[in-house]
C-alpha cells in the first residue's frame, strides 16, 4: 500500500512538472498556437474515446454474450471497424488540420515586421530590419510587438535545424539552401522560450532562445534605441582589452570597431536573459565562465577559450559586455 | 659403457616418448632461466662502463644495432639538398644539445661524455656509413642502452630533418666555418662586473638564443622567427610554454628548459627592446598569393569561421599576442603546417589559435604566410597595451 501511494505520489508531481507554461504548447500565448492547442485537444479527445471503444470491444471480445462475441469476430466488424471507421476518421482530422493551420501557411496578407533568424551551431543569428533600411545584428533573443504579426525568415548557414517556440506556433525545420518563412503573432506580453528541434550535433541540446513579447510602443524604441551605440560607463579598459584580444574579429558591437559576423552579435549582449543560447543565466560570472572555459559550457563551440587573461582582465570584459544594453 | 655411449642411450631414451623430450625440454628452459637469475642476483656481471665490452660482444651489438635502425629507417632524402636554412636552425640546435656528447670542430667530446659506454662517436666520420633516412631515424628516436636520447617532441619531423641536414655538412666543416653556422656573427655586450660577480648576467641565455635568432642581426635561417621588436608578454609567455612542454618543439623546449623565471623576463626584455633588423630573407614573389592572403588577414572568411589575423595580430594587438609582420615565410609556414597537424594546442594562447589555424586550408595557409612575409616589420615593441 505504502509503495503504491509512493508511486502515486511520483506520477503525480512529475505529470505536474510539466505543467508548467514554460515551453508549453498547451498554453498558447497566441492565435497559430491557439489553433494547434485546439487541434491538440480534439486529438486527445478522439483518441481517448477511440481507446475506450478499442478497450471495451476487447472485453466483449473475450467475456460478452455469444452473439455479440461472434459479430465482433466476423468480417463485417473488421470492414467497419478497421477500414471505414480509420479512413473516414484520417480524413476529417486531416481535413480539419488542413483548414486550422492554413493561417501559418498562407502568407497572403503582409506581415507588420519580418525578422530574419538563422540557424547556427549552436545558437541563432537574429537580424532586424532598421528604420532606414539596414539590417541589425542581434543573438538568441527574439523580440517581437504583442499584437503585430511577424514572419520569421529562417535559414540556416550550417546543418537542418528547427524553429520551436511552442507557446507561439508550430515548428518549422531550417534547411540549408532554402528560406522558410513562419508567421506567428503573440496575444498576451511575456516571455516564451523556444528550441531547436532538428538534432544539429553535440551541443544541440543546449540551442534554446527566448522570444520577449513586449508592447508595440516599447518594442519600436527598443528597436531605434538598438540602432545607436549603446556604452556604458567606466568601461574603457574592457572595451580596450575586447579590441586588442580580437574579440572583435568574429563579435560585433555597433558603435565600436568590432564588426566581427563570425559568432554572435554582442551589441545589447548584457540585456539578455541568458548567455550561449539560454543555456546559462546571463552575468558576470557566467561571461567570465563562458570566455575563459567555454567548451565546458558549450563543447564544440567555435570560441576558442581565452585563458590567456587574467582574472582582473577576464572581469574588466565582463564588465565591458554587461554594461551592453 | 663409454661415455659416448650412455649419451647416446639417454638420448635415444628421450627420443622414445613426447612426453619425456617435452619434459626434458621444458626442464633445460628452467634450468637456463634459473641461471640467468642465479647470474644477475649474485652479481657477476660487471656493469662497470670503465672495463668497456669485450670485443666480440661489441661487435655483436654494432651489427644487432646497425640492422635494426636500417630495418626501420624511412627510405625518405633530404626534403632540399644543399638547404642553408634547415643547416644553420640545425646547427644552433646540434651546439645546444649534441655538441657535448659528440663534439664538434674545434671543440672535443667532453671527458665525461667520452667515459660513457659505447664512448659518443666523433659524428664527422660516422655520418658518411648512414643514408639520410637512417640518420633521420637514429635522431629522431635515439638508440636504447647507448645512451643516445630520442628527440624531446616526437611530432616535430621538421626539426628533425634540420639536425639531418646540418649533419651531412659536418664532415666538411673546420673550426671556423662550425662558428660561422652554429654561433653567426653575433657577439653580445660584455654584461656588468656585478652581473658576473653576481652570476646574474643574461649573456649566456642570449647567446644561447642569438645563435639562431640573432641579436644585432635578425635571425640566419629562414624557419627561425625574428623576435626583435616583439611584445615582451609574449616572448616570455612562449618561453614559459616552452619550458613547460606545453608548446611542441624539441628545439625550443632544450633551449627554454633551464631558464629562470628571471631569464626569461631578461631575455623577453632584451629581445623586445631590438629594432627590426634589416630583412635578408627573400620576398615572396608570387604576388597573387599575397593578394589573397591580404584579403584573408583583413576580412578573414566569415562563413568558414576564419577570423580576420589582423584583429590579434596587427600592432595594436594584445602583447601577448606576437606581431606577424616581415616574419620569414617559411617559419610562418612551418608553425601554420604545426597547428594543423594538432600541435602547439595547450599554452593559453595556443588554444586561441589553434581552432582557428585548422580552420586554414593548406592554399589559405600559403596565401597568408606569403602575405605577412611581405609585409614591413612593426617598429619597436608595438604592443597597444600594458599589462
Amino acid at each position: 500500500m505504502r509503495c503504491c501511494r509512493a508511486l502515486l505520489i511520483v506520477t503525480a508531481t512529475t505529470s505536474l512538472a510539466g505543467c508548467s507554461e514554460m515551453q508549453s504548447a498547451l498554453a498558447p500565448g497566441g492565435e497559430e498556437a491557439g489553433r494547434i492547442a485546439f487541434l491538440t485537444w480534439i486529438l486527445f479527445a478522439g483518441a481517448g474515446a477511440i481507446l475506450l471503444v478499442v478497450a471495451g470491444s476487447l472485453v466483449m471480445a473475450m467475456r460478452g454474450p455469444e452473439r455479440l462475441r461472434q459479430a465482433l469476430g466476423g468480417e463485417r466488424a473488421i470492414r467497419l471497424g478497421g477500414i471505414v471507421f480509420p479512413v473516414v476518421t484520417l480524413a476529417i482530422l486531416l481535413g480539419c488540420g488542413v483548414w486550422l493551420m492554413r493561417e501559418s501557411l498562407a502568407l497572403g496578407r503582409p506581415a507588420a515586421l519580418r525578422i530574419e533568424v538563422t540557424g547556427e551551431r549552436w545558437w541563432w543569428r537574429i537580424s532586424y530590419p532598421g528604420s532606414d533600411g539596414s539590417l541589425l545584428a542581434d543573438a538568441n533573443e527574439l523580440r517581437i510587438p504583442v499584437g503585430r504579426e511577424i514572419d520569421l525568415v529562417l535559414h540556416t548557414a550550417d546543418v537542418i535545424h528547427s524553429f520551436w517556440v511552442p507557446n507561439l506556433g508550430g515548428k518549422l525545420d531550417m534547411i540549408p539552401g532554402r528560406t522558410n518563412t513562419l508567421r506567428i503573432k503573440a496575444d498576451r506580453p511575456g516571455i516564451y522560450r523556444g528550441q531547436c528541434a532538428e538534432y544539429c550535433g553535440g551541443a544541440h541540446a543546449l540551442m534554446a532562445l527566448e522570444i520577449h513579447a513586449v508592447a508595440p510602443d516599447e518594442f519600436d524604441a527598443w528597436l531605434i534605441s538598438t540602432q545607436a551605440p549603446r556604452l556604458g560607463e567606466g568601461i574603457a579598459r574592457g572595451q580596450g582589452l575586447f579590441q586588442a584580444a580580437g574579440c572583435g574579429a568574429c563579435h560585433g558591437i555597433r558603435g565600436t570597431p568590432a564588426a566581427g559576423t563570425i559568432g554572435p552579435d554582442l551589441s545589447r549582449v548584457g540585456g539578455r536573459r541568458f548567455l550561449a543560447a539560454a543555456t546559462i543565466p546571463n552575468s558576470t560570472e557566467n561571461l567570465v565562465r563562458f570566455i575563459s572555459r567555454g567548451q565546458s559550457v558549450k563543447p564544440g563551440n567555435l570560441m576558442p577559450e581565452f585563458r590567456i587573461f587574467s582574472d582582473e582582465e577576464l572581469d574588466a570584459v565582463a564588465a565591458y559586455l554587461s554594461s551592453l544594453k | 659403457m663409454s661415455l659416448l655411449a650412455r649419451a647416446r642411450s639417454t638420448s635415444l631414451w628421450l627420443l622414445g616418448s613426447w612426453r619425456r623430450l617435452v619434459a626434458a625440454l621444458a626442464m633445460l628452459v628452467a634450468l637456463g632461466l634459473a641461471g640467468v637469475f642465479l647470474f644477475a642476483w649474485l652479481g657477476v656481471y660487471n656493469v662497470a662502463a670503465s672495463t668497456g665490452h669485450f670485443q666480440l660482444f661489441d661487435s655483436f651489438l654494432r651489427f644487432g644495432m646497425e640492422n635494426s635502425v636500417r630495418a626501420r629507417a624511412p627510405k625518405d632524402t633530404l626534403p632540399r639538398q644543399e638547404d642553408d636554412n634547415l643547416v644553420r636552425l640545425g646547427a644552433g640546435h646540434f651546439h645546444a644539445g649534441c655538441s657535448y656528447c659528440h663534439g664538434a670542430p674545434g671543440q672535443p667530446i667532453s671527458p665525461v661524455a667520452a667515459r660513457m659506454l659505447p664512448p659518443p662517436p666523433d659524428l664527422s666520420e660516422k655520418v658518411g656509413l648512414w643514408r639520410d633516412g637512417e640518420l633521420f631515424w637514429i635522431v629522431k628516436h635515439g638508440l636504447k642502452y647507448a645512451g643516445m636520447p630520442g628527440w624531446p617532441v616526437l611530432e616535430r619531423d621538421d626539426e628533425v630533418w634540420a639536425l639531418v641536414a646540418f649533419l651531412r655538412r659536418l664532415p666538411e666543416l673546420d673550426e671556423r666555418g662550425y662558428r660561422a653556422l652554429a654561433f653567426g656573427e653575433v657577439r653580445i655586450d660584455p654584461p656588468s662586473g656585478r652581473e658576473i660577480a653576481t652570476g646574474e648576467s643574461g649573456e649566456d641565455a642570449i647567446g644561447a638564443c642569438a645563435r639562431c635568432h640573432g641579436a644585432v642581426e635578425g635571425p640566419k635561417s629562414d624557419l627561425v622567427p625574428v623576435l626583435h621588436g616583439q611584445p615582451k608578454a609574449m616572448l616570455a609567455g612562449a618561453l614559459r610554454a616552452f619550458a613547460a612542454g606545453t608548446r611542441e618543439s624539441g628545439i625550443m623546449q632544450t633551449a627554454a628548459s633551464d631558464l629562470s623565471e628571471r631569464q626569461i623576463e631578461q631575455l623577453a626584455s632584451f629581445y623586445a627592446g631590438l629594432s627590426s633588423p634589416p630583412r635578408h630573407n627573400p620576398l615572396p614573389a608570387d604576388g597573387a598569393a599575397v593578394d589573397r592572403g591580404a584579403a584573408l588577414a583583413r576580412h578573414g572568411v566569415p562563413s568558414l569561421g576564419i577570423p580576420a589575423c589582423l584583429d590579434c595580430h596587427g600592432a595594436s594587438a594584445l602583447p601577448s599576442y606576437p606581431r606577424l609582420a616581415g616574419q620569414p615565410v617559411r617559419y610562418l609556414l612551418g608553425q601554420l603546417r604545426a597547428w594543423r597537424a594538432g600541435l602547439n594546442d595547450r599554452s593559453p594562447s595556443g588554444q586561441v589559435m589553434a581552432p582557428i589555424a585548422r580552420r586554414l586550408s593548406a592554399e589559405q595557409a600559403a596565401d597568408v604566410a606569403a602575405y605577412f612575409a611581405a609585409q614591413p616589420a612593426a617598429s619597436v615593441s608595438a604592443g597597444g597595451l600594458g599589462r
